[in-house]
């Protein structure tokens, strides 16, 4: 469990995107992981719980459902009805005192009714990492389906 | 009594790779050489990417794309205009437009004539024209643009 002055940093393909740590999450390792092996679909793992099985999602920089195998952990993130997960090439806790996160609003129109995907952005030097809103990550990634 | 002098206004001709733009320079905080620009996600297609400015973070956009024209190429001399946020718009809210080439001044003196509708893109985005020598340029729309860049 992270605390509340933490983000979390996902290297999805080449991309960085920050996770604000407001959001209850669990990481886990691919070998605690039931991964998809049929080609289909977008499901690319499942953590298995006793009632249920937690679908995990491969995204890749642009944030579109891939299936790739070389993967190793996923981050699993606590929601209603049901958690879920986003596998992840790297995973990082930062601080909120090493991490100076401005606002930014993505122009236009937002991707769901629950608004848009970021929240903000982290400068770093001249590298720009964009923060993505918890629940509107969690809804874009519950629409995946299998 | 002395005669009346005719209002000159300071204008920045944005070079795009179809039609230049016109706009006041007092509405352009900077011009830059682009930098690392940075897709974002489900953006709209003409939400070129973001940059970091200064201590911000700014969108940038492609006015030829948000006119419906072709996407353009973007060369060595491409610069990225930074505009100073909209009216009503919060401070940190500054924009980029990306232009094939370093801008250029024009002062505009009143005895330039509008452009016909027919010698301009049909587009929202587009407020009117006018002709400098025998060059056509376009007048962007900046509430039409504020309206689409900040739809709620």
């Amino acid at each position: 469990m992270a605390d509340l002055n933490q983000y979390l940093r996902l290297r999805l393909g080449e991309a960085i995107y920050l996770l604000p740590s407001t959001t209850t999450f669990t990481i886990e390792q691919r070998d605690n992981l039931v991964t998809n092996k049929a080609p289909e679909g977008n499901v690319a793992a499942w953590r298995a719980m006793r009632t249920e099985r937690i679908p995990a999602y491969c995204l890749d920089a642009l944030l579109k459902p891939v299936r790739r195998q070389n993967w190793q952990r996923a981050v699993f993130l606590d929601a209603k009805p049901q958690a879920v997960g986003l596998i992840a090439d790297e995973v990082e806790l930062l601080p909120r005192t090493e991490t100076q996160v401005v606002p930014f609003v993505p122009l236009g129109l937002p991707l769901t009714r629950n608004g848009h995907l970021f929240s903000g952005a982290w400068l770093s030097g001249k590298h720009v990492a964009l923060v993505l809103d918890p629940k509107v990550l969690i809804t874009y990634l519950q629409s995946l389906g299998v | 009594m002395k005669p009346r002098l005719s209002a000159r206004l300071h204008t920045l001709e944005l070079p795009l790779q179809s039609m230049p733009l016109l706009i006041p320079s007092a509405v352009v905080a900077e011009v830059i050489n682009p930098s690392l620009v940075t897709p974002v996600p489900f953006g709209q297609p003409w939400l070129y990417g973001v940059i970091g400015w200064r201590t911000l973070v700014v969108p940038v956009v492609s006015f030829e794309t948000l006119i419906g024209a072709d996407a353009p190429e973007h060369g060595t001399a491409s610069k990225i205009v930074i505009f100073y946020p909209m009216g009503g718009r919060r401070d940190w809210e500054f924009y980029g437009l990306l232009v094939a080439s370093e801008p250029r001044p024009q002062i505009l003196d009143g005895s330039q004539p509008a452009a016909g509708q027919a010698e301009l893109p049909d587009s929202p985005y587009i407020a009117a024209g006018i002709k400098l020598g025998d060059k056509v340029f376009a007048i962007p729309d900046l509430e039409a643009m504020k309206k689409t860049f900040y739809p709620v």
